[in-house]
């Protein structure tokens, strides 16, 4: 079957935006070239500024213009597909993780998971968070607590929440010098309307893990008393941060 | 008039944008950077919905692209007009889709009875999923396309006929696409039917960062030129107020700036209005 016009139109203008030929008599006219120039900047910006707003601690790290290099290798293998480009870079962390330029600084892949996961907390579902005299109140040890859906936890071989937490405002000056260089767990929440970063401890991640499992508090709390922790003391460290959803009514 | 000169929202303002007591005052957002299940930024604009009038301005719906617009986007972007219950819903003349990709910019195409039933088909879908009318905005061109059988006006009127969509007239789209291509701004102006326009949009440009391109770029990163606000009055002048946009979308500077472009707007929108009483 042939081709409409338009359709034969739209494919060779998106072929060569994609550099994949400009053999046809339309990219006869320099012009034209120009043009096609000028659309190929416009969205390679538009895609990049998406990733810079998205992972500004990565950005911060390497610097605007290696920065700019990985995004730019990232935007021609990955490129946009969905037209919120609010929700633009998933797959950025692995892609840094093998991104040969930056192999002197494996964190950096580990900070993009965490900021990805700072993505999908913001514009996640709204719920309503459930509190401590609720919890104690409908105290069930068979019952699972539900993660909020804003929640998203995440362990990484690097300090790498450390990392992101010495680059917000009002962080210590010597946050980084003061950086122990570990394997962390990060808890990322949204607490009220703000997204919130937490390095927390693996107490806190088994209990994480175990109310994700659907496993009942009483589980979840051997999960912590395994690790010699504190069950009361990380359930209400967690129920602050926001981490659970009020139970059903 | 309930609404005259309007400001993109930005985030950072959502302060200013609350307590200004500004008449006439609206927003406008880009639905894309809204069309998300929940958290602070779709409350921000819930609370600034109680306060304004909000316009939908999407990117993203390629109503021009033989493709048609994905479902899930449409049942997204009515998920969001039915929360919001905006002023007006609009996007571009232009594609974005191909083969599963976006293209983040609003690609060209050639004029043609065919590409207009496309467009037709596309905008009666938005339409029907939205349940009220798009408006549909002249983007900047770059270059004149080989195979147009229309012009852009008569493409707009044709699809406003066939569609009942109205028109949102970008005054710098038309500048920057007549520097690029040669034409004569005011004369598109004056070509354009008044009573489709529904919307009007002002922004600055750029010159080309190629120092070898002359092309002008239609960037939303600074002040509107003195060239766009003489197009604008002469438009206001023929056709009465509309409720008027300044774009920003980079650059951004302080609330106070783009209020004091948007009190010029709507500065001529009240001038236009006075003299259409002592006609």
């Amino acid at each position: 079957m042939n081709m409409s016009e338009p359709e034969a139109f739209q494919q060779a203008f998106a072929l060569a935006l994609a550099g994949e030929g400009t053999a046809g008599a339309l990219f006869a006219d320099p012009a034209i070239v120009r043009a096609l120039a000028v659309h190929r900047n416009t969205s390679a910006k538009a895609a990049h500024d998406a990733l810079a707003a998205n992972f500004p601690v990565v950005r911060a790290l390497v610097g605007d213009d290696s920065f700019a290099g990985c995004a730019c290798a990232f935007i021609e293998s990955h490129p946009p597909r969905d037209p919120r480009l609010c929700f633009y870079g998933e797959g950025l962390a692995a892609f840094i993780a093998e991104y040969a330029p930056f192999s002197q600084a494996p964190y950096l892949g580990d900070v993009a998971a965490i900021e990805r996961r700072i993505t999908e907390t913001l514009f996640a579902p709204d719920a309503e968070p459930l509190d401590q005299a609720e919890f104690l109140d409908a105290l069930d040890l068979d019952a699972p607590l539900i993660l909020h859906p804003a929640v998203r936890f995440v362990a990484v071989a690097s300090p790498a929440a450390s990392i992101w937490l010495a680059h917000q405002p009002g962080a210590p000056s010597d946050a980084l010098e003061r950086l122990a260089w570990r394997e962390e767990a990060a808890l990322i929440s949204r607490p009220g309307w703000s997204v919130q970063v937490a390095v927390i401890d693996r107490c806190a991640l088994a209990f994480l893990t175990a109310c994700q499992r659907g496993e009942g508090l009483g589980e979840a709390a051997l999960a912590v008393t395994a690790l010699d922790g504190v069950v009361s003391t990380v359930v209400a460290s967690l129920i602050s941060a926001g981490a659970f959803r009020a139970q059903p009514t | 008039m309930d609404i005259t000169a309007g400001l993109g929202f930005k985030t950072e303002h959502l302060a200013e944008a609350l307590t200004s007591r500004a008449a006439g005052l609206w927003f406008e957002v880009h639905a894309e950077n809204y069309m998300v299940e929940g958290g602070p930024r779709l409350a921000a604009l819930d609370a600034l919905r109680q306060r304004r009038p909000i316009s939908l301005h999407g990117v993203g719906l390629s109503i021009a692209s033989v493709q048609p617009p994905s479902p899930e986007h449409l049942t997204r972007l009515k998920a969001l007009a039915d929360r919001i219950e905006p002023a007006a819903v609009s996007d571009h003349l232009a594609w974005q889709r191909w083969d599963g990709g976006h293209h983040a910019d609003f690609l060209p195409f050639p004029r043609t009875e065919a590409a207009l039933d496309i467009v037709v088909g596309n905008v009666d879908r938005v339409q029907a999923a939205l349940n009220r009318p798009l408006l549909v905005e002249n983007p900047s061109l770059y270059a004149d396309l080989p195979g147009h059988e229309m012009g852009e006006v008569e493409f707009l009127a044709q699809l406003a006929q066939r569609t009942g969509c109205g028109l949102l007239v970008d005054v710098n789209n038309i500048f920057v696409s007549a520097a690029n291509l040669g034409f004569k701004a005011e004369t598109r102006i004056d070509a354009i039917a008044g009573e489709l326009v529904g919307e009007i949009h002002l922004a600055g440009h750029a010159r080309d960062s190629d120092p070898a391109s002359p092309l002008l770029i239609d960037s939303h990163d600074a002040a509107i030129s003195d060239a766009v606000w003489a197009l604008y009055r002469r438009l206001i002048a023929r056709i009465g107020p509309r409720p008027t946009l300044i774009e920003r979308d980079d650059q951004i500077p302080a609330f106070d700036v783009l209020m004091a472009e948007r009190n010029v707007a709507e500065a001529i929108m009240i001038a236009a209005e006075g003299d259409y009483e002592y006609v």
